[in-house]
Protein backbone atom coordinates (compact mmCIF):
# COMPACT_ATOMS: atom_id res chain seq x y z
CA UNK A 1 0.00 0.00 0.00
CA UNK A 2 1.49 3.65 -0.87
CA UNK A 3 0.89 6.86 1.57
CA UNK A 4 -2.88 7.06 1.54
CA UNK A 5 -3.31 10.80 0.32
CA UNK A 6 -6.06 12.40 -0.51
CA UNK A 7 -7.50 15.55 -1.64
CA UNK A 8 -9.80 17.67 0.40
CA UNK A 9 -12.74 16.71 -1.67
CA UNK A 10 -12.75 13.02 -1.42
CA UNK A 11 -10.34 13.19 2.11
CA UNK A 12 -12.32 10.06 4.41
CA UNK A 13 -11.82 11.96 7.74
CA UNK A 14 -11.50 10.27 10.71
CA UNK A 15 -13.48 7.49 9.75
CA UNK A 16 -11.57 3.90 9.29
CA UNK A 17 -14.31 2.90 7.68
CA UNK A 18 -14.80 4.97 4.96
CA UNK A 19 -10.95 4.98 4.77
CA UNK A 20 -10.89 1.28 4.07
CA UNK A 21 -13.21 1.00 1.52
CA UNK A 22 -12.01 3.75 -0.83
CA UNK A 23 -8.81 2.13 -0.49
CA UNK A 24 -10.19 -1.08 -1.27
CA UNK A 25 -9.09 -2.88 2.24
CA UNK A 26 -13.12 -4.22 2.82
CA UNK A 27 -14.18 -7.30 1.14
CA UNK A 28 -17.97 -7.82 0.31
CA UNK A 29 -19.66 -10.48 2.39
CA UNK A 30 -20.54 -13.39 0.23
CA UNK A 31 -23.95 -15.53 -0.18
CA UNK A 32 -22.39 -18.98 0.41
CA UNK A 33 -22.35 -21.14 3.65
CA UNK A 34 -23.43 -20.65 7.22
CA UNK A 35 -20.36 -20.76 9.45
CA UNK A 36 -20.13 -21.40 13.40
CA UNK A 37 -22.90 -18.55 15.32
CA UNK A 38 -25.04 -19.13 18.19
CA UNK A 39 -24.17 -17.00 21.37
CA UNK A 40 -25.84 -15.31 24.36
CA UNK A 41 -24.82 -12.34 26.28
CA UNK A 42 -25.82 -10.68 28.46
CA UNK A 43 -25.06 -6.87 29.83
CA UNK A 44 -26.82 -5.86 33.14
CA UNK A 45 -26.71 -1.86 34.36
CA UNK A 46 -26.24 -1.31 37.91
CA UNK A 47 -25.14 1.70 39.74
CA UNK A 48 -21.56 1.99 39.44
CA UNK A 49 -21.66 0.52 35.93
CA UNK A 50 -22.47 -2.23 33.96
CA UNK A 51 -21.78 -6.08 34.09
CA UNK A 52 -21.24 -8.53 30.63
CA UNK A 53 -21.69 -12.28 31.08
CA UNK A 54 -20.84 -14.20 27.77
CA UNK A 55 -20.52 -17.84 26.71
CA UNK A 56 -17.68 -19.34 24.86
CA UNK A 57 -19.18 -21.62 22.48
CA UNK A 58 -19.12 -21.11 18.88
CA UNK A 59 -22.18 -23.90 17.50
CA UNK A 60 -22.61 -24.81 13.50
CA UNK A 61 -23.84 -28.62 13.12
CA UNK A 62 -21.64 -29.60 15.98
CA UNK A 63 -19.80 -27.83 18.90
CA UNK A 64 -16.90 -25.80 16.77
CA UNK A 65 -14.96 -24.02 19.30
CA UNK A 66 -15.32 -24.24 22.81
CA UNK A 67 -13.06 -21.35 24.32
CA UNK A 68 -14.85 -18.43 21.96
CA UNK A 69 -14.09 -14.58 23.21
CA UNK A 70 -17.56 -13.41 22.51
CA UNK A 71 -16.71 -9.94 24.69
CA UNK A 72 -13.75 -7.83 23.64
CA UNK A 73 -12.43 -4.46 24.95
CA UNK A 74 -13.00 -2.07 22.38
CA UNK A 75 -11.08 0.74 24.24
CA UNK A 76 -10.37 1.23 27.91
CA UNK A 77 -14.20 2.42 28.55
CA UNK A 78 -16.24 0.04 26.25
CA UNK A 79 -16.77 -3.18 25.56
CA UNK A 80 -18.51 -5.06 22.30
CA UNK A 81 -20.01 -8.41 22.37
CA UNK A 82 -20.98 -10.24 19.29
CA UNK A 83 -23.79 -12.73 18.34
CA UNK A 84 -24.50 -14.53 14.91
CA UNK A 85 -21.79 -15.56 12.07
CA UNK A 86 -18.62 -15.62 14.34
CA UNK A 87 -16.46 -15.07 11.38
CA UNK A 88 -17.92 -12.02 10.42
CA UNK A 89 -18.71 -11.07 14.40
CA UNK A 90 -14.89 -11.04 14.79
CA UNK A 91 -14.12 -8.99 11.66
CA UNK A 92 -16.87 -6.86 12.87
CA UNK A 93 -15.13 -6.27 16.81
CA UNK A 94 -12.04 -5.80 14.99
CA UNK A 95 -12.98 -2.77 12.84
CA UNK A 96 -15.15 -1.16 15.37
CA UNK A 97 -11.99 -1.44 17.74
CA UNK A 98 -9.85 0.24 14.92
CA UNK A 99 -12.43 2.73 13.96
CA UNK A 100 -12.48 3.92 17.43
CA UNK A 101 -8.55 4.17 17.82
CA UNK A 102 -8.18 5.59 14.06
CA UNK A 103 -10.75 8.60 14.96
CA UNK A 104 -9.00 9.27 18.37
CA UNK A 105 -5.56 9.23 16.56
CA UNK A 106 -6.90 11.51 13.56
CA UNK A 107 -8.42 13.97 15.54
CA UNK A 108 -6.77 13.89 19.27
CA UNK A 109 -9.75 13.59 20.71
CA UNK A 110 -11.37 9.90 21.85
CA UNK A 111 -15.54 9.79 20.29
CA UNK A 112 -18.32 9.82 23.23
CA UNK A 113 -19.74 7.00 24.02
CA UNK A 114 -22.92 7.86 22.01
CA UNK A 115 -21.01 8.12 19.24
CA UNK A 116 -19.20 4.87 19.74
CA UNK A 117 -22.70 3.23 19.69
CA UNK A 118 -24.18 5.51 16.68
CA UNK A 119 -20.90 4.64 14.30
CA UNK A 120 -21.90 1.14 14.67
CA UNK A 121 -25.25 1.11 13.20
CA UNK A 122 -24.59 2.01 9.09
CA UNK A 123 -21.67 -1.42 9.76
CA UNK A 124 -24.80 -3.81 11.20
CA UNK A 125 -26.83 -2.29 8.27
CA UNK A 126 -24.76 -3.08 5.91
CA UNK A 127 -23.62 -6.10 7.00
CA UNK A 128 -26.98 -8.26 7.64
CA UNK A 129 -28.61 -6.51 4.54
CA UNK A 130 -26.18 -7.64 1.90
CA UNK A 131 -25.20 -10.94 3.81
CA UNK A 132 -26.84 -13.89 5.48
CA UNK A 133 -23.97 -14.21 7.62
CA UNK A 134 -25.81 -11.94 10.08
CA UNK A 135 -24.16 -10.03 13.32
CA UNK A 136 -25.55 -8.53 15.84
CA UNK A 137 -23.50 -6.59 18.37
CA UNK A 138 -23.93 -5.57 22.04
CA UNK A 139 -21.72 -2.42 23.03
CA UNK A 140 -22.02 -1.27 27.08
CA UNK A 141 -19.29 1.09 28.24
CA UNK A 142 -18.54 3.75 31.05
CA UNK A 143 -19.66 7.28 29.67
CA UNK A 144 -16.89 9.67 30.73
CA UNK A 145 -18.80 12.71 29.93
CA UNK A 146 -22.07 11.50 32.09
CA UNK A 147 -20.22 9.21 34.51
CA UNK A 148 -22.60 6.24 33.90
CA UNK A 149 -22.57 3.12 32.71
CA UNK A 150 -24.44 2.69 29.52
CA UNK A 151 -25.92 -0.26 27.45
CA UNK A 152 -26.91 -0.13 23.67
CA UNK A 153 -28.22 -2.90 21.58
CA UNK A 154 -28.95 -3.28 17.60
CA UNK A 155 -31.69 -4.26 15.93
CA UNK A 156 -30.85 -6.76 12.37
CA UNK A 157 -31.65 -3.38 10.02
CA UNK A 158 -28.66 -1.30 12.06
CA UNK A 159 -31.35 0.82 14.44
CA UNK A 160 -29.44 1.36 17.82
CA UNK A 161 -31.08 1.50 21.10
CA UNK A 162 -30.34 2.22 24.54
CA UNK A 163 -31.20 0.24 27.71
CA UNK A 164 -31.76 1.52 30.92
CA UNK A 165 -31.79 -2.00 32.28
CA UNK A 166 -30.93 -4.78 30.62
CA UNK A 167 -29.57 -6.41 27.20
CA UNK A 168 -29.49 -9.64 25.91
CA UNK A 169 -28.29 -10.77 22.28
CA UNK A 170 -27.95 -14.45 20.79
CA UNK A 171 -29.91 -17.73 20.40
CA UNK A 172 -30.21 -18.36 23.95
CA UNK A 173 -32.15 -14.81 24.30
CA UNK A 174 -35.73 -15.77 25.65
CA UNK A 175 -33.86 -17.53 28.38
CA UNK A 176 -31.67 -15.37 30.21
CA UNK A 177 -33.97 -11.91 29.25
CA UNK A 178 -36.64 -13.97 31.16
CA UNK A 179 -33.90 -14.57 34.35
CA UNK A 180 -33.16 -11.11 34.05
CA UNK A 181 -36.70 -9.84 33.74
CA UNK A 182 -37.37 -11.49 36.88
CA UNK A 183 -34.68 -11.03 39.11
CA UNK A 184 -33.36 -7.36 38.16
CA UNK A 185 -33.96 -4.33 40.58
CA UNK A 186 -32.42 -1.08 40.16
CA UNK A 187 -30.87 -0.87 42.88
CA UNK A 188 -28.17 -3.64 42.71
CA UNK A 189 -24.67 -4.23 44.15
CA UNK A 190 -21.70 -4.88 41.10
CA UNK A 191 -21.92 -8.90 42.87
CA UNK A 192 -25.91 -8.82 42.58
CA UNK A 193 -25.65 -7.56 39.13
CA UNK A 194 -22.65 -10.42 38.23
CA UNK A 195 -24.52 -12.84 40.28
CA UNK A 196 -27.91 -12.36 38.17
CA UNK A 197 -25.96 -12.11 34.96
CA UNK A 198 -24.38 -15.30 34.96
CA UNK A 199 -27.41 -17.12 35.85
CA UNK A 200 -29.21 -15.84 33.32
CA UNK A 201 -26.05 -17.14 31.12
CA UNK A 202 -26.55 -20.20 32.94
CA UNK A 203 -30.70 -20.85 32.53
CA UNK A 204 -29.65 -20.00 28.69
CA UNK A 205 -27.26 -22.77 28.46
CA UNK A 206 -29.26 -24.97 30.12
CA UNK A 207 -32.06 -24.49 27.78
CA UNK A 208 -30.47 -23.33 24.73
CA UNK A 209 -28.42 -26.21 22.57
CA UNK A 210 -26.44 -23.37 21.08
CA UNK A 211 -25.21 -21.81 24.06
CA UNK A 212 -22.63 -23.44 25.94
CA UNK A 213 -22.47 -23.22 29.63
CA UNK A 214 -19.59 -23.85 32.36
CA UNK A 215 -17.58 -26.51 31.19
CA UNK A 216 -16.02 -28.33 34.76
CA UNK A 217 -14.61 -30.52 32.75
CA UNK A 218 -12.08 -28.51 30.51
CA UNK A 219 -12.28 -25.58 33.61
CA UNK A 220 -13.84 -23.30 30.71
CA UNK A 221 -16.20 -21.21 32.21
CA UNK A 222 -18.38 -17.96 30.72
CA UNK A 223 -16.64 -14.56 30.41
CA UNK A 224 -17.27 -12.06 33.17
CA UNK A 225 -16.63 -8.54 32.25
CA UNK A 226 -17.24 -5.43 34.58
CA UNK A 227 -17.04 -1.66 32.88
CA UNK A 228 -16.65 0.99 35.82
CA UNK A 229 -15.04 4.35 35.75
CA UNK A 230 -11.68 2.29 36.42
CA UNK A 231 -13.16 1.34 32.92
CA UNK A 232 -12.96 -2.60 30.99
CA UNK A 233 -11.91 -5.25 33.07
CA UNK A 234 -12.24 -9.20 32.89
CA UNK A 235 -12.84 -11.23 35.80
CA UNK A 236 -10.18 -14.21 36.18
CA UNK A 237 -11.15 -17.80 35.45
CA UNK A 238 -11.34 -18.26 39.66
CA UNK A 239 -13.90 -15.97 40.15
CA UNK A 240 -15.90 -17.31 36.62
CA UNK A 241 -15.41 -20.86 38.24
CA UNK A 242 -16.44 -19.60 42.10
CA UNK A 243 -19.80 -17.92 40.45
CA UNK A 244 -20.51 -20.60 38.32
CA UNK A 245 -19.93 -23.54 40.82
CA UNK A 246 -21.81 -21.85 43.32
CA UNK A 247 -25.18 -21.76 40.99
CA UNK A 248 -24.03 -25.57 39.89
CA UNK A 249 -24.07 -26.71 43.38
CA UNK A 250 -27.12 -25.07 44.11
CA UNK A 251 -29.20 -26.69 41.26
CA UNK A 252 -27.57 -29.85 41.82
CA UNK A 253 -28.87 -29.82 45.57
CA UNK A 254 -32.58 -29.24 44.11
CA UNK A 255 -32.04 -31.73 41.35
CA UNK A 256 -32.60 -29.48 38.75
CA UNK A 257 -35.37 -27.34 39.99
CA UNK A 258 -35.18 -23.75 40.04
CA UNK A 259 -37.26 -23.62 42.74
CA UNK A 260 -39.26 -20.91 42.41
CA UNK A 261 -36.51 -18.53 42.96
CA UNK A 262 -34.12 -16.61 41.41
CA UNK A 263 -31.00 -18.21 44.07
CA UNK B 1 2.95 32.74 -29.01
CA UNK B 2 4.10 32.33 -25.32
CA UNK B 3 7.83 32.60 -24.59
CA UNK B 4 9.34 29.81 -22.49
CA UNK B 5 12.54 31.09 -20.99
CA UNK B 6 15.34 28.64 -20.23
CA UNK B 7 16.61 28.05 -16.54
CA UNK B 8 19.38 25.79 -15.84
CA UNK B 9 17.97 22.73 -13.60
CA UNK B 10 20.83 23.84 -11.43
CA UNK B 11 19.39 26.87 -10.39
CA UNK B 12 15.54 25.51 -10.23
CA UNK B 13 16.32 23.38 -7.47
CA UNK B 14 18.06 26.16 -5.83
CA UNK B 15 15.17 28.08 -5.93
CA UNK B 16 12.97 25.52 -4.82
CA UNK B 17 15.15 24.96 -2.17
CA UNK B 18 15.69 28.03 -0.70
CA UNK B 19 11.78 28.69 -0.93
CA UNK B 20 10.98 25.28 1.26
CA UNK B 21 13.84 26.10 3.65
CA UNK B 22 12.84 29.93 3.84
CA UNK B 23 9.31 28.63 4.84
CA UNK B 24 10.78 26.40 7.45
CA UNK B 25 12.44 28.65 9.13
CA UNK B 26 9.90 30.65 9.92
CA UNK B 27 8.92 27.86 12.47
CA UNK B 28 10.29 26.82 15.93
CA UNK B 29 11.74 23.42 16.06
CA UNK B 30 11.59 20.59 17.79
CA UNK B 31 14.14 18.28 19.56
CA UNK B 32 13.20 14.66 19.22
CA UNK B 33 15.75 12.16 21.54
CA UNK B 34 16.30 9.01 22.68
CA UNK B 35 16.53 8.18 26.23
CA UNK B 36 17.24 5.32 28.67
CA UNK B 37 13.82 3.84 28.30
CA UNK B 38 11.78 5.39 25.67
CA UNK B 39 12.02 8.23 23.07
CA UNK B 40 10.98 12.21 23.83
CA UNK B 41 9.44 15.11 21.66
CA UNK B 42 9.94 18.37 23.03
CA UNK B 43 8.15 20.92 20.34
CA UNK B 44 8.18 24.81 21.31
CA UNK B 45 4.79 25.26 20.20
CA UNK B 46 2.09 27.86 22.03
CA UNK B 47 -0.79 26.67 20.87
CA UNK B 48 -2.54 23.63 22.95
CA UNK B 49 -4.50 22.43 20.49
CA UNK B 50 -2.47 22.66 16.89
CA UNK B 51 -0.29 20.02 17.82
CA UNK B 52 3.22 19.18 15.85
CA UNK B 53 3.74 15.99 18.01
CA UNK B 54 1.39 12.82 17.73
CA UNK B 55 1.02 8.90 17.36
CA UNK B 56 0.99 7.21 14.43
CA UNK B 57 0.74 3.85 16.10
CA UNK B 58 1.22 1.13 18.94
CA UNK B 59 5.29 2.13 19.10
CA UNK B 60 5.83 4.82 16.19
CA UNK B 61 5.45 8.83 16.71
CA UNK B 62 5.46 11.72 14.22
CA UNK B 63 6.87 15.10 14.39
CA UNK B 64 6.60 18.08 12.16
CA UNK B 65 7.81 21.57 11.58
CA UNK B 66 6.68 24.25 8.90
CA UNK B 67 3.12 24.65 7.40
CA UNK B 68 1.17 23.16 9.78
CA UNK B 69 -1.22 22.21 7.04
CA UNK B 70 1.17 20.07 4.87
CA UNK B 71 2.58 18.65 8.18
CA UNK B 72 -0.37 17.41 9.44
CA UNK B 73 -2.01 16.00 5.93
CA UNK B 74 1.26 14.12 6.33
CA UNK B 75 0.29 12.94 9.57
CA UNK B 76 -3.13 11.56 8.44
CA UNK B 77 -1.92 10.22 6.15
CA UNK B 78 0.83 8.39 7.90
CA UNK B 79 -2.17 7.33 10.44
CA UNK B 80 -3.68 6.06 8.01
CA UNK B 81 -1.09 3.74 6.10
CA UNK B 82 -0.36 2.42 9.61
CA UNK B 83 -3.98 1.48 10.86
CA UNK B 84 -4.52 -0.03 7.10
CA UNK B 85 -1.37 -2.09 6.97
CA UNK B 86 -2.34 -3.35 10.33
CA UNK B 87 -5.29 -4.24 9.58
CA UNK B 88 -4.48 -6.16 6.43
CA UNK B 89 -1.86 -7.87 7.77
CA UNK B 90 -0.69 -7.53 11.38
CA UNK B 91 0.02 -4.86 14.18
CA UNK B 92 3.38 -6.62 14.15
CA UNK B 93 3.99 -5.79 10.42
CA UNK B 94 3.78 -1.59 11.28
CA UNK B 95 7.12 -0.66 10.59
CA UNK B 96 8.56 2.93 10.96
CA UNK B 97 11.20 2.87 8.39
CA UNK B 98 8.76 1.71 5.64
CA UNK B 99 6.54 4.75 6.56
CA UNK B 100 9.21 6.80 6.45
CA UNK B 101 10.73 5.94 3.21
CA UNK B 102 7.20 6.83 1.73
CA UNK B 103 7.13 10.27 3.05
CA UNK B 104 10.61 10.57 1.49
CA UNK B 105 9.16 9.42 -1.82
CA UNK B 106 6.28 11.58 -1.68
CA UNK B 107 8.22 14.65 -0.68
CA UNK B 108 10.89 13.91 -3.14
CA UNK B 109 8.13 14.27 -5.72
CA UNK B 110 6.64 17.18 -4.40
CA UNK B 111 10.09 19.17 -4.54
CA UNK B 112 10.61 18.22 -8.07
CA UNK B 113 7.08 17.49 -9.57
CA UNK B 114 4.80 19.46 -7.48
CA UNK B 115 3.86 22.90 -8.06
CA UNK B 116 6.04 24.24 -5.20
CA UNK B 117 7.88 22.27 -2.35
CA UNK B 118 6.42 21.41 0.71
CA UNK B 119 7.70 23.60 3.63
CA UNK B 120 7.84 20.87 5.82
CA UNK B 121 10.35 19.21 7.66
CA UNK B 122 9.14 15.61 9.62
CA UNK B 123 10.29 13.17 11.67
CA UNK B 124 9.20 9.31 12.08
CA UNK B 125 9.99 7.65 15.48
CA UNK B 126 10.25 4.39 16.60
CA UNK B 127 10.32 2.85 20.14
CA UNK B 128 12.27 -0.56 19.78
CA UNK B 129 11.17 -3.83 21.14
CA UNK B 130 12.95 -7.30 20.84
CA UNK B 131 12.11 -7.77 16.77
CA UNK B 132 13.12 -3.82 15.89
CA UNK B 133 15.16 -1.21 16.76
CA UNK B 134 14.16 2.49 18.45
CA UNK B 135 14.78 4.96 15.71
CA UNK B 136 14.28 8.55 14.62
CA UNK B 137 14.42 8.97 10.74
CA UNK B 138 14.41 12.64 9.57
CA UNK B 139 12.70 13.74 6.19
CA UNK B 140 13.49 16.70 5.21
CA UNK B 141 11.88 18.58 2.08
CA UNK B 142 13.51 17.57 -0.53
CA UNK B 143 12.95 13.76 0.10
CA UNK B 144 16.78 13.26 2.33
CA UNK B 145 15.84 10.56 4.54
CA UNK B 146 18.52 10.74 7.59
CA UNK B 147 18.85 7.87 10.58
CA UNK B 148 19.83 9.76 13.32
CA UNK B 149 21.38 7.31 15.85
CA UNK B 150 20.79 9.33 19.21
CA UNK B 151 18.85 12.57 18.75
CA UNK B 152 17.37 14.91 16.08
CA UNK B 153 16.82 18.30 15.44
CA UNK B 154 14.00 19.86 13.18
CA UNK B 155 13.24 23.62 12.27
CA UNK B 156 14.82 26.63 11.06
CA UNK B 157 17.18 26.64 13.54
CA UNK B 158 18.29 23.29 13.94
CA UNK B 159 22.21 23.59 13.80
CA UNK B 160 22.26 26.35 16.04
CA UNK B 161 20.38 24.16 18.64
CA UNK B 162 21.60 20.73 18.03
CA UNK B 163 25.25 22.24 19.01
CA UNK B 164 23.39 23.16 22.43
CA UNK B 165 21.86 19.73 22.46
CA UNK B 166 24.90 17.31 22.07
CA UNK B 167 26.96 19.56 24.67
CA UNK B 168 24.28 18.78 27.41
CA UNK B 169 23.28 14.90 26.35
CA UNK B 170 26.06 12.63 27.06
CA UNK B 171 24.46 8.95 26.61
CA UNK B 172 21.19 7.90 27.62
CA UNK B 173 20.07 9.63 30.49
CA UNK B 174 16.72 9.95 32.37
CA UNK B 175 13.22 11.00 30.95
CA UNK B 176 14.02 14.15 33.34
CA UNK B 177 17.18 15.00 32.42
CA UNK B 178 16.84 14.78 28.39
CA UNK B 179 14.03 17.04 28.85
CA UNK B 180 15.69 19.30 30.88
CA UNK B 181 18.46 19.56 28.09
CA UNK B 182 15.87 19.54 25.16
CA UNK B 183 14.45 22.59 26.38
CA UNK B 184 17.37 24.01 27.62
CA UNK B 185 18.76 23.77 23.57
CA UNK B 186 15.78 25.18 22.44
CA UNK B 187 15.50 28.33 24.12
CA UNK B 188 18.87 28.78 24.02
CA UNK B 189 21.43 30.95 26.46
CA UNK B 190 19.22 34.51 26.65
CA UNK B 191 15.78 32.94 26.53
CA UNK B 192 13.48 30.43 29.16
CA UNK B 193 10.42 28.85 28.07
CA UNK B 194 7.53 29.16 30.09
CA UNK B 195 6.04 25.70 30.42
CA UNK B 196 3.07 26.57 28.77
CA UNK B 197 4.64 27.08 25.19
CA UNK B 198 6.20 23.15 25.14
CA UNK B 199 4.90 20.39 23.79
CA UNK B 200 5.82 17.01 24.79
CA UNK B 201 5.35 13.60 23.53
CA UNK B 202 6.71 10.34 24.41
CA UNK B 203 7.20 6.68 23.89
CA UNK B 204 7.76 4.20 26.41
CA UNK B 205 6.61 0.88 27.75
CA UNK B 206 3.97 1.34 30.30
CA UNK B 207 2.25 -2.70 29.44
CA UNK B 208 -0.03 -0.89 27.54
CA UNK B 209 0.31 -1.53 23.87
CA UNK B 210 0.07 1.51 22.47
CA UNK B 211 3.21 3.59 24.12
CA UNK B 212 2.49 7.39 22.99
CA UNK B 213 1.95 9.69 25.56
CA UNK B 214 1.44 13.64 25.66
CA UNK B 215 2.58 14.92 28.71
CA UNK B 216 0.04 17.67 29.79
CA UNK B 217 1.76 21.15 31.74
CA UNK B 218 2.24 19.54 34.89
CA UNK B 219 3.63 16.80 34.41
CA UNK B 220 5.89 18.64 32.26
CA UNK B 221 6.66 21.11 35.68
CA UNK B 222 7.26 18.32 37.32
CA UNK B 223 10.11 16.47 35.28
CA UNK B 224 11.45 20.10 34.78
CA UNK B 225 11.77 20.74 38.54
Amino acid sequence: MGLPLFDAQSDPGPSFVRFAELAGLTTTPHHTELSAHATTVVAVRYDGGVVMVADRQATSYYVANRDVRKIEAADRYTALAISGSAARGLEFIRLAQLSFEHYEKMTDSALSLEGKANYLSPLVQRNNLTSTLVVLPLLAGWDLAHQRGRVFEYDGAGGCYERQDFAVIGSGSPFADSTLRLGFTPDMSREDALALAALAIYEAADNDPSTGGPDFVRDIFPMLVTLTSEGFRELDQETASATFRAINDRRSASRGVAGGTLR
Amino acid sequence: MSNYFYVAPEQLIKDRAEFAQKGIARGRSIVAAIYDVGVVMVAENPSASLNKISEIYDRIAFAGVGKYNEFDRLREAGIRWADGTGYTYSREDVDARALANFYAQHLGDMFTEGQKPLEVEILVAQLGNKFRPTKLYRVAYEGTISDETDFAVLGGDAETIKGRFADLEVGRLTLAQTLKNAVSALAGPDRQLPVGDLEVGVLEDRGDRRTFARLDDEQIARLLA
